[in-house]
C-alpha cells in the first residue's frame, strides 16, 4: 500500500456560475479523524433485462435469478462469477417501480434511478431526481467530486432512450462520460489554470459576501426596537456562508492522495474491446473510491432498445445477434445466448468487486463501506416487473448478505429509501416509497 | 342601474368613515383610562395570587402541569398580569370554566361560588387586557417564494422564472406562507439568492458592443403548399405520423429590427450514425443534407378519435379537431392523446432568452358531424327534390352538382353501400372538407338489399352544414370497396332543435394553444406556452405567445450526438380540449417561431439598469446614478447615504480592478438583490409605542397585500410626495381592479381555503373517472374565479357559503353537469344553476375532493375544515397517535357509527364534539364532490343544538344567522393573510367586535378589504 497523506479531504468548487456552489462544512474535516469511513454508492444498469429463459426449454439453470429463495439459494451459470462474494451481495427479488408499469416500457432506462412518474410528467418536467445524485447532495462536502456519471455513450441521449441514468435535482439529465481518459483527467488532473479560476470566483464571492454582511450590519443599527430575531437569522447564514467558502478556498491547493494507477488503460474505448472498456472504466470508480474523489457513481453499461454501440458487444463477444435482439429472443438458441451476455456481464461486475474489496478503509474493504446496486429496469425485455436487482457491498453499513431476498410488489423505491438509510442520509422518502424495506437485508 | 352603484358608493364611504371615527374614538377612550388602569392593573394582579391561583392549583395543575400538560394546555405559568400570548389561552379556560366543562366530572369539582369568582376575575382582566394598548415593535419578514419571483420579474423586466429553485415557504397556523413567525432563512435558501442574483443579471446585462443573434423561421401549411419537397422519406422513430412532404414548408426569415443581428440560420448538414426506419436501428454513418432533415411537421398521437377525422390538410390550412390531451380519457396511459395534436418538430431554438410563437390561425366553417344512430331527416324512398330537399345522385361517379335553392341549416344524409367493415367517408361541399368514420356494421338503417353483391345498401345520418344560396359541387373519396348512391340535403325549419343545436355549434370557438416541450418515442413533454386563445373568425387572424425558452425542458443534447432521433424540441400547436363538446374545427395556416425577442438592442433589461443619463460619459458619476435609481427601486424606498456609499465603493473596487463598467455595476447590483433590504418587507419602529407605518412601509404593504409584488411607480410616486396615507382608499380601489389583484386572489384563496389539499390527493381513477388530470387542474381553479368574481363584483359575503350562481367554464359547468349552461370555453364566468345543492365554497368539488381521501368522502376532514375556516372555531389539533377510522371486521358500521364509536373514546370526545356536526351534512356529496347517486342520511345537531337537514339548510344557516361568525372568519384570515402574521387576542376581538357594522351594507368584500386596509392592525408597526 502506499503511504497516505493526512488530510485528503477537500472540496472543489465547480461550476459557480451555474450550479449551486459545493460547499463543505468545516466540522466534516475531523470525520476521518474520528474514523469514520466514507460511505459510497455506485449504481451500475443494464438495459433490456436479465435472461429468464421459458422453462419450456429446459434451460432454468441460466436463469439470471437463482432458483432457491433465502439464504440457501446457488448461483446460476450466468451469475456463477459473482460467487465469491456469495457473503457480501444478494439478490433481490419482486422489485418494481409502481410508475413503471404505467409507462411506455422503454422509459425503463429513464427511470430506474428515479422511480418518476414518466407516463403522467409533472407539466414542465422532464424527470425527477436519480438516488445517485441524492446521495451526491448529501456526500459533496465530504469530496472533489459530487458525483460521477458515466456511461457507455457520453451525452444524455434522449428522454425515453436515454444515455444516462443521473438526474439533478431539477430532474434535468445529467451529461455522462464515456472516456476513460477523459474522466482519469477530470479526477485526478486539476490544472493549474482551472485551480487559479476557482480561486478567483471563490475570492469574488467572498467579497460579495463581505458586502452584503457589511451591509446588513449598517441595516440592523438602523432598524432599533424591530424584530432582530429574522436578522439574526440572515446574519447567522450569511457568516456560515462566508467560513464555508474561506474553507474551500484553503483546500484548493491540498494534493490528491498517491495511488498505483499503472494498471489503468485509458487508451480503452467503447469502439474497442467490451470487456477490456469496462474493465478500465471500473477501474477508474475504484480508484476514485479509494481515493475519496466522489462518493457517488452512476454507470450505464448498455442503452435500452438497441440504441449505441453496446449493442453490437453480444457480436463482438462471438454471440449470433444484438443485445436488443437477443433480448427479445423466443427460441432456446437465442435465450441461451442472451444469458451468456449476462455471464458476460457478471464477469465484469466480479472483476469491479474484486478491486473493491482489494482497497482497504481504516476499518476494512472498500467494498464494506460501498453499496454497489446492479441491475435492470425489465426483468425480461419491456417487462417492468420483478426487476433483477443485485446489491453488494455495504458490510460495515449494517447489510446482512449472502441471501435471495424477495417479496413480490416491492417499490423499488423502499429499496431506494433503505440505501439512503444505510448510508446515513436522514431521508424520509424518496420518489414513490411507501416506507424503507422491511424484513431485508438492510437493517432497519 | 347608475343611481344604485352611486347611493352604495355614497353608503359606503359613510360607512367607511364611521369605522374611522370609532377607532379614534376607541383610541381617546384607551389613553383616558391610562391613569385609572394601572391601579386597576395592580389589583387585578394582587388578587390572582390571593385568591384565584389557589383554585387554580386545587383544581386544574394535577392535569395542566409542566410535565403532564393534559391537551397541550399548562397554567403554571399563567399570572395576574394576563400577558398578551396569554389571552388566547384564558379565553379558553374561561370557556371551560363557565361552561361547566372543565374539571372533568370525575375530578375534585369546585363550588359554584369559587366557579363565579375564577369567571368573574378572568372577566374582569381580559377587559382590562383589551383596553390597554399592545406593545408594537415594528416587523421584518422576508418575501414569501411568489413574492420574491414576482419582485424580481417587475424589477428586473424579466420572465423567465428563476425562483422555482427555493424551498416552499412555511405554513403558519392560519393557513398563510406570508406569516414571519413561521418563515426560516437557511444558508442553503442564502446560496440560492447568492445563485438566483447572479443568473438574472447575467441575463439582462448584455455587451452593448455585441451583436445579438436571431433566430426566425415559420412553418406553413396546407395541400400541396410545398412545391419543391424533400425527395428522402422522412420518419421520425416509430409511428412517426409526419404530413407528407409537400403538405409544409419551412422558411428561414430575417425579421425587420431597428438594429444590428446575426440571423441565426439551422444546421442543416448532419452525419448519423443511429436513428430509426420503421423500429430499426441504422448503423453506419449517414449524411443528412436538407431543412426537412431538421424540422418535421409531426401528428404523433393515438388512433381512435370519437368522431371524424382528428386532423385534416386543406389548400391553405391544416384542420384540427380538439386534441384530447388526456389519455386518462381513454383509460390508456401514455403521453400522447388521439392525433389532432400537431407538433413542430425540431432539432434547434436558442438556450437563451425570450420567445415568441405566432401562430395564424381561423375558425373553420365546419358541419357538425353527428353521432351514429342519429335519425334520418328524410328517407331515400321519400326524397323528391323540391326547395327543402335536394337529392344528389352519386352513383354515376364521386361528382356531382346540385343546386341549393334556399339558404339556411342542412342536414347532409348519405346512402352507401360498404363493403368492409370500416371506411373513412370524405365529403366535399364547395371547398369545404369532412370526413367521419363508417366502422360500425350496424351503421345506419339497411333499405334495400342488392342480391347481385349480396351488400347492403345503408343510410345515415352524417351531419349538419349551413348552405347559401347557389350551386353546390359534392365530391365524395372512400375506399374503393365502398360505394355512395345519394346525398341527400334537407333544410330544417329555423325553430327546429336540430337547427338550434347547429347555431350554437357554429357560434362556438375553437381555442388555440401552444406548447413547448420535448419529444420523446412515447409521447411528448408540453408545456403550455401562456393561456389559450379563442379563435373568432373565419378570417385569417395572428395569435402571438411568448414566454421564456428556460422555463421549458431543454434536451441538453452533446455536441458530437450522433442519434439521429435526439435532442428534439417541440412546438405543439393544437385546438384545446374542453368537455368533449363538438367544436368547430381550428385552420392552422402558419406557425413563425422567433427568439431570442428583443424588441431593441441593448434589450429593454438592460436599459432598464444602464439608464440614460447626462453624466453616461463619467464613469463615477454614471455609476452613482445607475446604483442609487437601481437599489431604491429594488429596496422599494429612498437609499441611505451610508448605503449608497457601501454599493458604490463595490463597484468602485471592482472598477479600479477591472476597469469593466458592466461588469463592475453587476457586482454592486448583486449585492442589492442579496441584501436584507430586497429579501424583507421592514417595519422599522423606534418605540415600542404603535406607530403609523411610514409612506414607504405603507406602499409596499399594500402592495403586496393585494398585488403580491413591489409597488408600482403611482405608489411609490405617492409614497415619495408623502401622500400615500391620505389616498389609502382610492389607491385601495385602484390595486383591487388592477389585474395584478388576480395575484392577491390566487394566493389568499389557495392557502385560505386549502386549496393545495385537492393538488396531492390520490383520486381512485376507477371511481372518479371524470376527475382527470385536465378536469382538476380547472376544478382547481374554480375556488379562486369564484372569490375573484365575489371581489371585482363587489358583491356579499353570502355568497361565498350560498349563491344562486356558480363561476364556471365549460369544463367545471361540464362537471356539475351545466354543460348546457355554458359556451364560454375554459374562460371562468357566472353561471346561475338553480340546483339547491350548488353554489359558494362549500360545495365546490376541488375543496370536497381535497377534504376526502379520493375514494370515501370524510365528514370529518369536512368539518374540521369548515370550522376552521368558515365560521373561524377552530378545533384542537389531534393529539398525536390518532388511529384511523378502522373497519371493524366483525361488524358493518355506518360512518355514523364509526363516527359515533371514534367521537366516544375518552380524549376525542372534546375536539370531535367541535367538528363531526360540521362534516356531516356534507355526507350527500362523495369523495369526487358530487351529489352521491344514493340518499345518505346527512342530519346534524349543531354544538348550539341547532338542527340541520343536510349542507342545504347548514348553507342557509350560514347564509343568515351564522353570517357574522363567516364574516367574522373572513376578516380575520384577510387581516393576517394582509400583515403576514398571526392576530393578536385585542385585534381578533376589535375585528369581531367592529367588523359587525359591515353588515349594515351586506359585508360586501371590497368593504372588508378596506375595512382591513383602513384598521390600525395594518396601518401601525
Amino acid at each position: 500500500m502506499y503511504p497516505r497523506t493526512k488530510i485528503h479531504r477537500r472540496t472543489v468548487l465547480r461550476g459557480i456560475a451555474g450550479a449551486t456552489l459545493c460547499l463543505p462544512a468545516l466540522e466534516i474535516m475531523g470525520e476521518e479523524v474520528r474514523g469514520i469511513s466514507p460511505r459510497r454508492f455506485c449504481a451500475i444498469y443494464t438495459a433490456n433485462g436479465m435472461s429468464l429463459p421459458n422453462p419450456e426449454h429446459g434451460i432454468d439453470e441460466w436463469r439470471w435469478f437463482p432458483v432457491t429463495q433465502g439464504p440457501d439459494f446457488e448461483f446460476g451459470k450466468s451469475t456463477e462469477p459473482l460467487s465469491p462474494w456469495r457473503s457480501s451481495l444478494s439478490f433481490m427479488g419482486g422489485l418494481y417501480h409502481p410508475n413503471g408499469t404505467k409507462a411506455d416500457p422503454h422509459v425503463c432506462s429513464d427511470m430506474w434511478l428515479t422511480g418518476a412518474p414518466l407516463h403522467n410528467p409533472k407539466p414542465g418536467t422532464y424527470n425527477s431526481v436519480s438516488l445517485d445524485q441524492v446521495i451526491a447532495q448529501h456526500t459533496k462536502q465530504h469530496c472533489r467530486q459530487p458525483s460521477l456519471v458515466l456511461s457507455i455513450d457520453a451525452g444524455v441521449g434522449f428522454l425515453s432512450r436515454t444515455g444516462t441514468i443521473s438526474y439533478n435535482a431539477e430532474g434535468k439529465p445529467i451529461p455522462a462520460e464515456n472516456s476513460p481518459r477523459r474522466v482519469f483527467e477530470r479526477l485526478f488532473q486539476s490544472s493549474q489554470a482551472s485551480l487559479s479560476a476557482q480561486r478567483d470566483l471563490l475570492k469574488k464571492r467572498v467579497r460579495l459576501v463581505d458586502a452584503v454582511l457589511e451591509n446588513s450590519r449598517l441595516l440592523n443599527n438602523q432598524l432599533g426596537q424591530s424584530d432582530r430575531e429574522r436578522m439574526d437569522q440572515y446574519l447567522t447564514s450569511l457568516n456560515e456562508i462566508e467560513s464555508r467558502l474561506i474553507a474551500s478556498e484553503r483546500w484548493i491547493d491540498i494534493p490528491i492522495r498517491q495511488q498505483d494507477r499503472s494498471h489503468l488503460q485509458l487508451d480503452a474505448s467503447p469502439e474497442g474491446e467490451p470487456s477490456q472498456y469496462y474493465r478500465s472504466m471500473f477501474d477508474l470508480i475504484a480508484l476514485a473510491f479509494d481515493a475519496d474523489l466522489t462518493r457517488s457513481v452512476a454507470f450505464m453499461l448498455n442503452r435500452e432498445d438497441g440504441m449505441g454501440i453496446s449493442d453490437t458487444f453480444p457480436l463482438k463477444i462471438g454471440l449470433s445477434r444484438t443485445h436488443h435482439n437477443l433480448s427479445h429472443a423466443g427460441d432456446k438458441e437465442g435465450q441461451l445466448e442472451f444469458a451468456k451476455y449476462d455471464l458476460f456481464l457478471s464477469q465484469q461486475i466480479a472483476g469491479f468487486l474484486s478491486r473493491l474489496t482489494t482497497y482497504q478503509d481504516a476499518d476494512g474493504s472498500v467494498l464494506d463501506n460501498s453499496i454497489v446496486l446492479f441491475g435492470s429496469g425489465a426483468s425480461t425485455t419491456h417487462n417492468p416487473n420483478n426487476l433483477p436487482t443485485l446489491i453488494a457491498g455495504g458490510g460495515k453499513l449494517g447489510l446482512k448478505h449472502g441471501t435471495y431476498w424477495h417479496r413480490d410488489n416491492t417499490p423499488m423505491s423502499n429499496m431506494y429509501l433503505s440505501v439512503l438509510h444505510a448510508l446515513g442520509i436522514p431521508a424520509s422518502a424518496f420518489a414513490d416509497s411507501t416506507g424503507p424495506l422491511k424484513d431485508s437485508i438492510f437493517a432497519v | 342601474m347608475t343611481g344604485r352603484i352611486a347611493i352604495s358608493v355614497m353608503f359606503l364611504t359613510v360607512m367607511r368613515l364611521t369605522v374611522l371615527h370609532l377607532t379614534t374614538a376607541a383610541a381617546f377612550c384607551n389613553n383616558a383610562s391610562v391613569l385609572g388602569a394601572t391601579d386597576e392593573t395592580a389589583q387585578v394582579s394582587e388578587e390572582f395570587e390571593q385568591r384565584i391561583r389557589p383554585l387554580l392549583t386545587t383544581y386544574c395543575l394535577r392535569c395542566h402541569n409542566a410535565d403532564n400538560m393534559k391537551s397541550g394546555i399548562r397554567i403554571d405559568q399563567l399570572d395576574g398580569r394576563l400577558e398578551d400570548r396569554h389571552l388566547f389561552l384564558w379565553k379558553d379556560i374561561l370557556k371551560q370554566i363557565d361552561g361547566l366543562a372543565m374539571p372533568p366530572e370525575d375530578e375534585k369539582q369546585p363550588s359554584a361560588e369559587e366557579r363565579q369568582q375564577m369567571v368573574e376575575w378572568i372577566q374582569r382582566g381580559m377587559n382590562l387586557a383589551k383596553s390597554r394598548d399592545t406593545k408594537r415593535n415594528g416587523s421584518v419578514r422576508r418575501l414569501t417564494v411568489s413574492q420574491y419571483r414576482n419582485t424580481l420579474k417587475d424589477l428586473l423586466g424579466l420572465r423567465e422564472n428563476l425562483a422555482d429553485v427555493l424551498p416552499p415557504d412555511g405554513v403558519s397556523r392560519e393557513g398563510f406562507t406570508n406569516n414571519a413567525q413561521t418563515m426560516v432563512l437557511s444558508p442553503l435558501q442564502m446560496e440560492y439568492y447568492f445563485d438566483i442574483a447572479e443568473k438574472s443579471l447575467d441575463l439582462c446585462i448584455v455587451d452593448e458592443l455585441s451583436k445579438p443573434v436571431i433566430q426566425n423561421f415559420r412553418v406553413d401549411l396546407g395541400t400541396a403548399v410545398n412545391d419543391a419537397p424533400c425527395p428522402d422519406q422522412l420518419i421520425l422513430g416509430a409511428d412517426s405520423l409526419l404530413l407528407n412532404n409537400d403538405e409544409f414548408t419551412v422558411t428561414e426569415l430575417q425579421p425587420v429590427r431597428p438594429f444590428d443581428y446575426t440571423p441565426f440560420l439551422m444546421r442543416k448538414s448532419y452525419d448519423f450514425i443511429e436513428g430509426y426506419a420503421g423500429n430499426d436501428t441504422v448503423r453506419g454513418w449517414r449524411h443528412f443534407d436538407s431543412i426537412y432533415h431538421s424540422v418535421f411537421a409531426c401528428m404523433r398521437g393515438t388512433r381512435g378519435y370519437p368522431l371524424g377525422q382528428p386532423y385534416c390538410l386543406v389548400p391553405g390550412g391544416l384542420l384540427l379537431r380538439p386534441a384530447i390531451p388526456s389519455t386518462e380519457v381513454f383509460g390508456q396511459s401514455s403521453t400522447y392523446g388521439p392525433m389532432a395534436n400537431f407538433k413542430v418538430s425540431l432539432r434547434e431554438l436558442p438556450d437563451h432568452g425570450d420567445f415568441r410563437v405566432t401562430v395564424v390561425a381561423s375558425k373553420y366553417q365546419d358541419g357538425l358531424l353527428l353521432n351514429s344512430g342519429a335519425p334520418m331527416q328524410t328517407l331515400p324512398d321519400s326524397a323528391p327534390s323540391n326547395s327543402s330537399t335536394v337529392v344528389a345522385d352519386m352513383s354515376a361517379g364521386p361528382d356531382s352538382t346540385v343546386h341549393i335553392e334556399q339558404g339556411g341549416v342542412y342536414q347532409v344524409d348519405v346512402c352507401y353501400q360498404c363493403d368492409s367493415r370500416q371506411d373513412m367517408l370524405s365529403l366535399t361541399a364547395n371547398d369545404r372538407q369532412f370526413s367521419r368514420q363508417i366502422d360500425n356494421p350496424e351503421f345506419g338503417e339497411v333499405v334495400e338489399t342488392e342480391k347481385q353483391t349480396g351488400g347492403s345498401v345503408r343510410c345515415s345520418a352524417f351531419m349538419l352544414l349551413r348552405l347559401t344560396t347557389g350551386p353546390l359541387k359534392l365530391s365524395v373519396s372512400h375506399a374503393a370497396t365502398t360505394r355512395i348512391r345519394k346525398i341527400i340535403l334537407t333544410l330544417l325549419p329555423v325553430d327546429s332543435d336540430a337547427a338550434r343545436t347547429f347555431e350554437v355549434f357554429e357560434r362556438r370557438t375553437p381555442l388555440l394553444g401552444v406548447h413547448l416541450g420535448l419529444r420523446r418515442d412515447c409521447g411528448s413533454t408540453l408545456t403550455p406556452v401562456e393561456d389559450p386563445v379563442p379563435v373568432h373568425s373565419v378570417e385569417r387572424s395572428r395569435f402571438v405567445f411568448e414566454g421564456a425558452i428556460n422555463d421549458f425542458p431543454t434536451p441538453d443534447v452533446e455536441w458530437d450526438n450522433v442519434n439521429y432521433l435526439a435532442g428534439f424540441r417541440e412546438i405543439g400547436i393544437r385546438s384545446e380540449y374542453t368537455d368533449g363538446r363538438a367544436l368547430p374545427r381550428l385552420q392552422i395556416h402558419s406557425v413563425e417561431f422567433e427568439g431570442p425577442l428583443y424588441s431593441s438592442w441593448p434589450p429593454e433589461t438592460h436599459r432598464r439598469i444602464f439608464i440614460d443619463s447626462s453624466v453616461r460619459e463619467h464613469p463615477q458619476a454614471y455609476a452613482k446614478e445607475v446604483l442609487q435609481k437601481f437599489a431604491q427601486r429594488a429596496w422599494r424606498r429612498p437609499v441611505s447615504d451610508s448605503e449608497l456609499n457601501l454599493i458604490y465603493r463595490v463597484w468602485e473596487n471592482s472598477w479600479m480592478e477591472t476597469g469593466n463598467f458592466q461588469q463592475s455595476i453587476k457586482e454592486a447590483l448583486l449585492v442589492v438583490l442579496t441584501s436584507p433590504q430586497f429579501l424583507f418587507l421592514t417595519e422599522n419602529s423606534s418605540t415600542p409605542e404603535p406607530d403609523m407605518l411610514d409612506s414607504w412601509e405603507l406602499a409596499s404593504k399594500l402592495s403586496y397585500f393585494l398585488w403580491n409584488t413591489a409597488p408600482d411607480d403611482r405608489l411609490r410616486d405617492l409614497a415619495d410626495q408623502n401622500r400615500l396615507h391620505e389616498s389609502l382608499s382610492s389607491e385601495t380601489d385602484r390595486l383591487i381592479r388592477d389585474p395584478k389583484c388576480r395575484n392577491f386572489v390566487q394566493e389568499f384563496a389557495s392557502q385560505w381555503l386549502s386549496l393545495d389539499k385537492f393538488d396531492v390527493v390520490e383520486v381512485d381513477q376507477a371511481r372518479y373517472p371524470e376527475l382527470t388530470r385536465d378536469t382538476r387542474k380547472q376544478l382547481r381553479q374554480e375556488p379562486v374565479e369564484f372569490l375573484h368574481h365575489l371581489i371585482q363584483h363587489n358583491l356579499p359575503l353570502r355568497n361565498l357559503v350560498q349563491s344562486d350562481f356558480i363561476v364556471a367554464n365549460d369544463v367545471v359547468a361540464d362537471y356539475y353537469n351545466l354543460a348546457g349552461r355554458s359556451e364560454s370555453g375554459l374562460q371562468f364566468v357566472a353561471l346561475s344553476h338553480e340546483q339547491p345543492h350548488l353554489g359558494g365554497v362549500l360545495s365546490q368539488a376541488g375543496i370536497l375532493a381535497g377534504l376526502s381521501d379520493g375514494r370515501e368522502s370524510n365528514p370529518i376532514k369536512r368539518g374540521a375544515w369548515l370550522a376552521r375556516k368558515i365560521i373561524a372555531d377552530p378545533p384542537d389539533d389531534p393529539p398525536p397517535n390518532v388511529p384511523q377510522l378502522m373497519d371493524d371486521p366483525g361488524k358493518l358500521l355506518t360512518l355514523r357509527e364509526k363516527l359515533e364509536l371514534h367521537r366516544n373514546q375518552e380524549g376525542c370526545v372534546k375536539c370531535h364534539s367541535g367538528i363531526d356536526p360540521w362534516g356531516v351534512p356534507f355526507e350527500t356529496f362523495d369523495a369526487g364532490g358530487l351529489l352521491k347517486k344514493q340518499p345518505v342520511e346527512a342530519h346534524s345537531t349543531l354544538p348550539d343544538g341547532t338542527q340541520v337537514h343536510d349542507l342545504t339548510e347548514l348553507k342557509a344557516l350560514l347564509a343568515t344567522e351564522m353570517l357574522d361568525q363567516v364574516a367574522f372568519s373572513f376578516l380575520k384570515h384577510l387581516a393576517s393573510y394582509a400583515t403576514g402574521r398571526s392576530l393578536t387576542y385585542n385585534e381578533t376581538e376589535f375585528i369581531r367586535e367592529n367588523g359587525r357594522q359591515l353588515r349594515t351594507n351586506n359585508y360586501r368584500l371590497q368593504d372588508m378589504i378596506h375595512f382591513v386596509v383602513s384598521s390600525d392592525l395594518f396601518l401601525k408597526k
